[in-house]
């Protein structure tokens, strides 16, 4: 995680954050009318932005993507204590992205997320992550408007965890194919940005345990939380303090594999 | 910013004239009251006093502008917490399919109240407060410049992008591409031929933009000053007690056992 810090010291990585925060507030808005649980959850054409956004623009794109979810809460009106799970639920929403792709050993394509060679295997991986980071984000808000008391684990989960994973699943490959291309001439996806020595130096095979584990903890934290858990209860809390304080172990000891395999 | 965007609202009351810390601090007290009740009659007190607040503040115009998303969480918690509510005694309604208990009913109402209060919270700190002076309080709050200079940013590119999606709309529709109707399916799949344009132009300004901060002397390492730097007055410490008064007195009443179903 030591990147999500190191970025701030560059000026593009910083108007990357302020960027991709604007876009994706940009394409939220003017959807916040398409409620799927009012207040909570609405239609998110913008929701396969984060993904695609943390393979191109890394930890610019983690913190972008939580600035903009909280932009679209102020415009949208729905600003609440629940926005700053909101937050920290689309900052990993983006970085699952880019500290996932090249981890995944025998499920990882090799190639960068250009859907140019090798698609079968890219669809592969980006399916994977496209559900753990959906996974991770709708149990990390849901979890967070359980312990408010807004709304019950299991609505949320659900609701948001598919509406996320479908929207990233289905139009992230296209985006990337159609984008992936052009920010790269343009040198700016981030591990052109960022100096090599901002990047976690971090072994393979610690990478792709983290990697693991964050595929673990993503898939076991929602299914428990939506089926087993009671909402509101001490299980559920505990659950989901558990599934945080592990979700940011993870991202501190891991590392990223992108950026070796970006030509 | 564009007037059709912003939810802030320019009026001299006393709302405005405190700083975003000390709005803050009042909110977090008034909250953790909505936050610790369960009893509805109790959670009442917070979210009138919410709505009192942002009409006072000349939030009504927000507020019936989010009339629809407002109504729609309150009935959505009222229909979703006796789902995931253990039954009580008393059964107030029976239907052949299921049966609703005052407990039940109660809790319910006392969620739903929690939640438009939380909005209203909300919604009075963005009427009340301007894009500048959350950019300042967060800096004041000790967040790092940087992190604020980004935030500051995407809250001034965020109307630019939104216009610039609306161009591109309006481009796309004078070469034959419909992007209206009745049809929410429809629509979504119209807009999807738009997020490539307004992307790339979202994109390629970093470059620019970068360079002209560089050349300006931007350095995120290095701290800065604000023009419009709003003191922390007598009244904003006075505001920041009630809170904190709020906060103690409220957990302590709940936990004393007052104020729930």
């Amino acid at each position: 995680m030591r990147e999500a810090f190191t970025m701030w010291r560059d000026t593009r990585m910083i108007m990357l954050v302020a960027v991709v925060a604007a876009v994706y507030a940009a394409i939220l808005v003017p959807f916040k009318a398409f409620q799927i649980i009012p207040g909570f959850v609405s239609v998110r054409p913008a929701n396969v932005f984060p993904v695609i956004f943390g393979l191109m623009f890394g930890p610019a794109a983690a913190w972008g993507s939580a600035i903009g979810n909280l932009i679209g809460d102020i415009f949208g009106g729905t600003l609440s204590p629940g926005s700053i799970f909101g937050f920290v639920g689309n900052f990993f929403y983006a970085m699952v992205g880019y500290k996932l792709w090249g981890s995944l050993g025998p499920l990882s394509s090799g190639n960068e997320p250009d859907f140019r060679s090798n698609t079968g295997t890219q669809l592969a991986e980006y399916v994977v992550i496209a559900a753990v980071a959906s996974a991770l984000t709708a149990s990390t808000i849901a979890w967070g408007l359980d312990t408010l008391g807004l709304a019950p684990f299991p609505a949320i989960s659900i609701s948001i965890g598919v509406n996320n994973f479908l929207t990233s699943a289905i139009l992230g490959p296209i985006l990337l194919f159609l984008l992936w291309g052009r920010v790269k001439d343009l040198g700016l996806l981030y591990p052109d940005v960022m100096r090599s020595e901002d990047l976690p130096d971090v072994g393979t095979s610690r990478t792709q345990l983290a990697a693991y584990g964050f595929l673990v903890v993503a898939f076991v934290w929602i299914a428990v939380g939506t089926f087993v858990a009671p909402p509101g209860s001490t299980f559920q809390l505990v659950l989901g303090a558990v599934g945080l304080v592990l979700a940011f172990a993870l991202a501190a000891v891991s590392g990223e594999r992108l950026s070796s395999i970006v030509s | 910013m564009s007037g059709s965007t912003s939810l802030y609202v320019d009026k001299p009351t006393i709302f405005h004239r405190l700083t975003a810390r000390s709005k803050l601090a009042l909110l977090v007290g008034v909250l953790t009251t909505a936050y610790v009740f369960g009893n509805p009659v109790v959670v009442a007190v917070p979210l009138v006093a919410l709505f009192v607040a942002l009409v006072y503040a000349g939030g009504w115009r927000n507020v019936k502008r989010l009339s629809f998303v407002i109504v729609a969480v309150f009935l959505v918690g009222f229909v979703l917490w006796p789902a995931f509510t253990p039954p009580g005694d008393t059964v107030v309604f029976r239907t052949p399919w299921f049966a609703v208990t005052t407990y039940e009913l109660l809790f319910a109402l006392g969620r739903s109240e929690r939640i438009v209060a939380f909005i209203l919270g909300g919604l009075l700190f963005i009427t009340t407060t301007s894009n500048e002076e959350i950019v300042t309080g967060l800096r004041s709050l000790g967040l790092p410049y940087a992190f604020c200079f980004a935030v500051g940013t995407a809250l001034r590119l965020f109307p630019t992008f939104l216009g610039a999606t609306g161009t591109v709309r309006q481009a796309q529709a004078a070469r034959g591409h419909e992007v209206s109707g009745a049809n929410p399916i429809e629509r979504f799949r119209a807009y999807i031929p738009l997020i490539v344009p307004v992307f790339m132009t979202a994109v390629r300004s970093v470059q620019t933009q970068a360079m002209a901060l560089e050349a300006r002397g931007f350095d995120p390492r290095r701290d800065r000053t604000f023009y419009d730097k709003p003191t922390f007055g007598t009244v904003d410490w006075a505001v920041v007690v009630v809170g904190l008064v709020l906060v103690v007195g409220s957990v302590w009443l709940s936990f004393q056992g007052y104020g729930q179903v």
